[in-house]
């Protein structure tokens, strides 16, 4: 199967490079891009040290253009895990746009919740190797969803504002009976709807300054993730982001100014959980104030003034990041990561990111006894480039 | 049914801002005082190092134009002067 889907898409890139030869635009245009990276971890813990080269990831991305409003695009992640290759879809969605200030898109989509997952989370972009804390697996802030999205831009005066608001299958409750020690998570990678209630959500975006500098964004997605008939039928989640972004060329500082934030809150009403490991046939039940909360903030300075082509090219990066999940429950953690980089930028889309990071973790449904604060230091000296 | 009066809710309010902001004459003053250079220096550095024009072909350029139009919401006239930009220095 993965054999057939190989050449399918080799067949696809060489289909685009016939239309990418003709002489006369066509109405269709089909365009790969995307990004892959590969690299060397170093992660040293308590138990020891250990270092591996990782990476040979690749996700291209597919482009499907016809016409000046309709476009279909897709990405795809291939990935070698436990020596076997995995591919996965990231996104699948098509997208017409509607009038100057809104457009629709239906499929699978990034979710617009915050803009790290959206705009900053691929390889070639994210300024440092690792996500921040709170997103990604086990994460509290969803990624990407099935459903339909209308969004837009426009100008009011010399300000800019986008929006967006959607509608999605949501995430499932995870009720304890499979995995005891993670009630009352929300698993985001649930893309086939376990009951009839949809999630909903919006982002609003306001570029108060007219070089577009700054941005200021705030989220919102909410529904009830638990199983259709099932105890937690009625058990809701109420989810919130805020973000910031500061991004411009300074000359008394002679280089680039980037400061990234974002603040996830997930919330969860009140339910009761089996506890212990024989799961929902288990009569004795406890309950905990689910909420999660994570956040990080990141600078980075690029000389891009300075007249030595190689320091130009130089980007220094600091990362503050922190995760507190529900204090009560079994997977309560409360963990916190600080992170700097060193960048060289070979090209505008290539970069060698040499990483490290400091983390301190307590709890969390991984630790072995449960509670023991840890502390591990990673270093990451990756390649990634953007096609 | 709340789940329904808030769904309508919301796409009743992102269509009545897109209809009210098309009905500011501001945007387009804006729109007409920045040019393409200043445009694409000024938003793609807000996720991403300024690409280079000579990177992608014309064609490439506008299904590049409309996938970044929709993923880093700009406006259509940010996204169609970004465009003409790279395709002419490119």
């Amino acid at each position: 199967m993965k054999k057939i889907f190989i050449v399918t898409i080799g067949l696809l890139l060489w289909g685009g490079s016939i239309f990418a030869q003709g002489s006369k635009p066509p109405k269709t245009q089909f365009m790969v891009r995307g990004y892959g990276h590969a690299g060397l971890d170093y992660i040293k813990t308590a138990d020891g040290t250990d270092y591996s080269f990782v990476g040979a990831a690749f996700s291209p991305i597919f482009l499907f253009k016809q016409g000046k409003r309709f476009m279909f695009e897709t990405e795809l992640e291939f990935e070698l895990q436990n020596n076997e290759l995995e591919i996965g879809l990231e996104y699948a969605n098509l997208m017409y746009v509607i009038n100057k200030y809104l457009m629709i898109r239906g499929g699978k989509f990034l979710l617009p919740f915050g803009t790290f997952m959206e705009r900053l989370h691929p390889a070639w972009i994210n300024r440092l190797s690792s996500k921040p804390l709170g997103f990604g697996h086990d994460g509290i802030a969803p990624a990407s969803d099935i459903g339909v999205e209308l969004r837009g831009a426009a100008h009011i005066g010399g300000t800019a504002i986008n929006y967006s608001v959607y509608v999605v299958n949501g995430p499932r409750l995870k009720d304890g009976s499979i995995e005891p020690d993670e009630a009352g998570m929300l698993n985001f990678q649930n893309y086939i709807d376990n009951n009839n209630n949809k999630f909903v959500g919006a982002r609003v975006g306001y570029l108060p300054l007219y070089n577009s500098s700054l941005e200021l964004g705030a989220s919102f997605y909410t529904g009830k993730p638990g199983d259709k008939g099932s105890v937690y039928k009625d058990v809701t989640a109420f989810l919130w982001a805020v973000d910031f972004s500061f991004v411009k060329q300074i000359s008394p500082i002679k280089g680039i100014l980037d400061i990234k934030a974002q603040y996830n809150h997930t919330q969860l009403s009140d339910a009761y959980y089996p506890v212990g490991e024989e799961g929902r046939d288990s009569t004795d039940l406890y309950t905990f104030n689910n909420l999660s909360r994570a956040y990080y903030a990141q600078l980075s300075y690029r000389p891009s003034m300075a007249s030595s082509s190689i320091l130009k090219n130089i980007e220094i990066i600091g990362r503050y990041s922190q995760l507190n999940t529900p204090e009560g429950s079994e997977w309560e953690s409360n963990v916190n990561e600080i992170t700097i980089g060193l960048n060289y930028w070979i090209t505008w889309r290539q970069v060698v990111k040499i990483n490290y990071a400091f983390i301190n973790s307590e709890g969390g449904h991984d630790a072995e006894d449960g509670t023991g604060k840890q502390k591990s230091n990673t270093l990451f000296v990756h390649w990634a480039i953007g096609l | 049914m709340k789940k329904l009066v808030l769904i309508f809710t919301l796409a009743i309010s992102v269509t009545a801002i897109a209809i009210t902001v098309s009905s500011c004459t501001a945007q387009r003053e804006v729109s007409a005082q920045k040019s393409g250079a200043e445009l694409w220096a000024q938003n793609c550095i807000r996720c991403h190092n300024i690409p280079s024009p000579p990177a992608y072909s014309d064609v490439q350029w506008e299904t590049i134009g409309l996938h970044m139009k929709e993923r880093a919401n700009l406006t259509s006239e940010q996204i169609d002067k970004i465009v003409a930009f790279l395709q002419s220095a490119n």
